[in-house]
């Protein structure tokens, strides 16, 4: 309510007696009324609200005389005229204003792209994501099966995918490109047309290929890249993990997908799915959840409508796709209503997953803006201040007040217009360099950030925000010149300035706001580096891995094992690596392999997540290349076969939790719901971090590979390398060739598998740390300008105390004695700042508490050095002042 | 011509006396949400109507009403001949739009 006094102020006071009491019960009863619709209509309200009592509230002032012709012809004109006889002043001006609104843009336009941009297609607001409780969720085949083949019945049509990345080289070196699995009726439900050749159809989408046998789209963009845009592209082949299909279509210039983030450059049809994944293929997976289902409904069709009309033939459906092993959960399974969520903007995991990172950097960098406009509202009004003998001899002419501040107001106006200009051009860049940012080589992530009218209208927002932010201030000054003081002013006087308050009164916000700007930066700073540095209970170092997604077909699932045996056996004779070793999976690859166990004479466990444990098939040796020691009982060894007694080892963890004090040794892991582990614990080993270093360690169990339930088709193997990694690539290429001409991998640098679970704490603490850096300089330079200008002011003032003695350092002290009190009140405003805060970013932090003191004493201390200095700047010239000089001038 | 959210005040206040946010309120029923009605616009069109003497505030608040709701305004009698005037200009509209035949096409043919 506060807020709403605040707004009103904008208005003239004529206007606000009349309607101000209606206008505050108004504004009351529709911010209520936003609230109850929720938190994101709450804020869209207080924007609009804030946008339109700021406008209304101005335009009220405005006199009616002020016609839109002279306004152009002679304001507009000044105006330039004036900003160019300062050319400093607006050059600093404009580049202050161009980094602020510059990377306020770049961050709102990837914002908007991951979560404010509906899909391309005809009109988006009609699809609907099938969920089970509103989030992400996927499907089996078998289930969509259903779906697909009763759609008329629920929907106008319905489509599923699964994003995938494929292998386009056929052998040797994998050569990656983002694609999905699409159903038939993919295209025509977005709406989406291709540019050359045809859509994908559900004739297509056939087990063993449709007519044209297997086929696949490709999107503009590897159309260009790849194929450099060639006239025949269509009957040409792409080689899908060795199976070539035929380029039936190629995708229009706006489709990248349907999950902002996650490039689709290759779409499959969903049934050949089993060609290229043979025996491990999903198609009849009952228990396999990879497929994303979205529908597009009925014109007036309501959400609730479908979802009622799918839900009667839910039973039908799930009973025809019930998973095996599903006893136990027959009946929630069957039960389990199905959700349909809106989805006009498509579904993503990077939004989830930068949704909130992204909205933290946004508020840090409109606290930049904030800053920077504070600077230039304290530029303006020292340019004011020069100028008022000007100002006051049009005044005394006749001309009126309101036009001179109108004048001042169409400068401001002119400053951030030309500032949103090149930011804008510098958000482009910004945003490209960021996007890269947001990938890692385990995941690569692709957005287009189109400068569409959101954009656009979004940086004339912030444009026309920082305005009025800094160029009210000068035109509301005007409102108090008295033409008779100031001529008379014009004399000398030894007085100090007046009507410094305000411009103080900024700084010391500009140091708050810095001062909680750093703060954040060192707090996800010391996340990151925490992060970095947290022991993972394996040795990372020179370990390089090798990936195979997919044995060649011609070895028999039960010898997959054996086989990769061998591919570890040939690495590990090359020269530059030590030790090579077979595992399905790598810690902190993001697969995760869960069971539910308990263990016999363990404490109870009911809950599932308590009784959840992460399992990685490992062959003998695998520890030692991880540096991991076995504490208690043994390794896994050679003699561990597929038919002999199933073993395993856990980490102390696992032993901590499912084991209790007794010896772990000897005692039988029982799987619990789906689970049909069943091993007795030979070993225990240290523990090691599985899934990232900020969850921490899990409860893990190690199988030998030759026992690992799943038979996996992909595994990795870990060399540790006594050598650099680019000597060996090359012999361990020809090697693994050797071994098996037909044999797909891909190599990884293990620290490059580490860094990318970290990416969104590194963009946040670099991000954080480059605008906190940013703010103490602006705050800095704020500190600088208002200092220098006291002291040129107050030059008669000084010269007159060192004519009658005083000391250098004396007048140093002084000047220097209200930058002290400026940083002193800035400070308690940061701190104020940050405990508010503390609240938002605590989520994001890891071991540091968001009211750290060490960070928080450190950041006073930064930020107290830098503003001396800029304080002690100007101070010292004061005390260089030559009095006769200044007393005569 | 009146524009509609002037129009949609004249008519409102032309049933009862009322005061601001309810008129507010009462236009966004009146148009089924057709014309926005935001706090700050809202406000400078009354201001509008009230300089051009179509409306005024209305003398007397109610006993039980709240003081926080501000004033009440009432429709003056150059308002309702506006009211009229703008009245008898729709109907002719109207009557004019009747006579013609529209024929129907498809949306997307």
């Amino acid at each position: 309510m506060k807020l709403y006094d605040w707004l009103l102020a904008a208005y003239p006071s004529r206007f606000r007696e009349r309607f101000g009491a209606g206008m505050h019960e108004a504004f009351a009863e529709d911010y209520a009324r936003s609230r109850a619709r929720g938190r994101l209509a709450a804020c869209v309200f207080l924007a609009t609200t804030i946008a339109h009592a700021l406008c209304f509230g101005l335009v009220e002032r405005l006199p009616r005389a002020a016609t839109f012709r002279s306004f152009l012809s002679v304001d507009v004109r000044d105006a330039i005229r004036s900003l160019w006889a300062t050319p400093i002043i607006t050059a600093v001006a404009v580049l202050s204003l161009a980094l602020g609104i510059g990377a306020n843009t770049a961050l709102f336009s990837i914002l908007n792209s991951l979560v404010f941009r509906p899909l391309p297609g005809r009109d988006p607001q009609r699809l609907v994501m099938l969920t089970s409780d509103g989030t992400m969720t996927s499907w089996t085949n078998p289930i969509w099966e259903q779906i697909r083949d009763r759609q008329p019945d629920f929907f106008e049509s319905a489509c599923a995918w699964s994003p995938n990345r494929f292998n386009v080289a056929g052998s040797g070196r994998a050569d990656f490109v983002d694609g999905a699995y699409v159903s038939g009726g993919l295209f025509r439900t977005l709406g989406i047309n291709p540019i050359a050749g045809r859509a994908l159809t559900p004739a297509d989408d056939v087990r063993g290929g449709g007519p044209d046998g297997q086929i696949a789209v490709i999107s503009y963009r590897l159309w260009q890249q790849r194929f450099a845009g060639a006239s025949d592209v269509l009957g040409r082949q792409i080689v899908v993990n060795r199976i070539p299909f035929t380029i039936v279509g190629v995708s229009p210039p706006g489709f990248g997908g349907l999950e902002p983030g996650q490039a689709m450059d290759v779409f499959l049809p969903i049934a050949s799915e089993a060609a290229i994944r043979g025996r491990d293929s999903a198609l009849d997976g009952r228990s396999s959840w990879w497929l994303r289902v979205m529908a597009r409904l009925r014109p007036n069709q309501t959400l609730e409508a479908a979802a009622a009309a799918l839900n009667a033939v839910r039973p039908a459906i799930r009973e025809a796709t019930l998973p095996p092993d599903h006893q136990k959960m027959v009946a929630g399974f069957l039960n389990e209503p199905f959700t349909l969520a809106s989805a006009p903007t498509g579904v993503s995991e990077l939004r989830n997953r930068f949704e909130q990172p992204l909205a933290i950097v946004m508020s840090v960098v409109a606290a930049v803006l904030l800053i920077a406009c504070a600077n230039i509202a304290n530029l303006m009004l020292a340019r004011a201040a020069a100028r008022r003998h000007e100002m006051t001899v049009r005044l005394a002419l006749g001309a009126s007040r309101a036009r001179l501040a109108c004048q001042t107001l169409v400068e401001s106006l002119i400053l951030a217009l030309a500032g949103g200009v090149a930011g804008l051009a510098l958000a482009a860049s910004g945003a490209a360099l960021l996007i890269r940012q947001l990938g890692s080589d385990v995941a690569t992530v692709t957005l287009d950030v189109p400068l569409d009218w959101r954009v656009l209208a979004f940086t004339a927002g912030a444009s026309l925000g920082a305005t009025l932010l800094f160029g009210l201030a000068p035109a509301l000054g005007l409102g108090s010149v008295e033409p008779h003081d100031v001529l008379k002013d014009q004399s000398r006087t030894v007085a100090g300035e007046r009507r410094a308050g305000f411009r103080n009164a900024l700084v010391v916000a500009q140091v708050g706001l810095s001062f909680a700007l750093v703060v954040g930066a060192g707090l996800f700073v010391r996340t990151f580096t925490t992060l970095m540095t947290t022991p993972l209970g394996f040795d990372p170092t020179r370990l390089l891995i090798v990936t195979v997604d997919q044995v060649p077909a011609d070895v028999p699932l039960k010898n997959v094992a054996a086989f990769g045996q061998r591919i570890a056996d040939v690495m590990a004779t090359i020269p530059g690596v030590a030790r090579a070793s077979l595992s399905h999976i790598t810690p902190l690859s993001g697969r995760n392999t869960t069971n539910r166990v308990v263990v016999s004479g363990g404490p109870a466990l009911s809950r599932p997540a308590e009784q959840t444990a992460w399992v990685a098939g490992v062959a003998p040796g695998w520890f030692e290349t991880y540096g991991m020691r076995v504490l208690a009982g043994r390794d896994i060894s050679a003699s561990d076969v597929a038919d002999g007694d199933a073993v395993a080892v856990v980490n102390e963890t696992f032993v901590r939790r499912f084991v209790g004090p007794q010896t772990p040794l000897g005692r039988r892991i029982k799987g619990v719901g789906f689970g049909k582990l069943d091993c007795v614990i030979v070993g225990v080993v240290n523990d090691a971090v599985y899934r990232t270093a900020r969850i921490g360690v899990v409860p893990t169990i190690y199988l030998p590979m030759t026992q690992f339930g799943r038979v996996p088709s992909g595994f990795s193997v870990t060399a540790k390398l006594t050598a650099e990694r680019v000597s060996i690539e090359r012999s361990l290429t020809d090697a693994l060739r050797l071994a098996d001409p037909t044999l797909a991998f891909s190599f990884r640098d293990y620290t490059d598998q580490v860094r990318a679970t970290l990416v969104q704490e590194r963009l946040v603490a670099m991000l954080a740390g480059f605008f906190g850096l940013l703010a103490m300089l602006l705050a800095a330079l704020g500190l600088y300008g208002v200092t220098s200008y006291s002291v040129s002011r107050r030059r008669p003032e000084i010269a007159v105390r060192l004519a009658l003695g005083a000391t250098a350092g004396g007048l140093v002290r002084l000047v220097l004695r209200r930058v002290v009190t400026m940083i002193g009140l800035g400070t308690v405003i940061g701190i104020a700042l940050i405990l508010w805060a503390s609240k938002f970013i605590g989520a994001l932090l890891f071991q540091v508490d968001a009211r750290d003191p060490i960070t928080i004493c450190g950041a006073a201390a930064v930020l107290a050095l830098v503003g001396l200095f800029a304080g002690w700047l100007p101070a010292r010239k004061a005390s260089r002042l030559d009095p006769t000089v200044a007393l005569r001038g | 011509m009146v524009k509609p959210i002037a129009l949609h005040i004249l008519l409102a206040l032309s049933d009862r006396d009322t005061h601001g946010y309810a008129l507010m309120q009462a236009i966004r029923e009146q148009s089924g949400g057709q014309v926005p009605v935001q706090t700050a616009s809202f406000y400078r069109h009354l201001a509008k109507l009230m300089d051009e003497g179509l409306v005024a505030e209305a003398t007397g608040r109610r006993e039980a009403d709240d003081p926080r709701r501000g004033a009440y305004y009432r429709i003056t009698g150059r308002g309702r001949q506006v009211l009229a005037a703008e009245k008898r200009r729709l109907l002719d509209l109207v009557a004019q739009m009747k006579k013609i035949r529209l024929s129907p096409r498809k949306a997307d043919a």
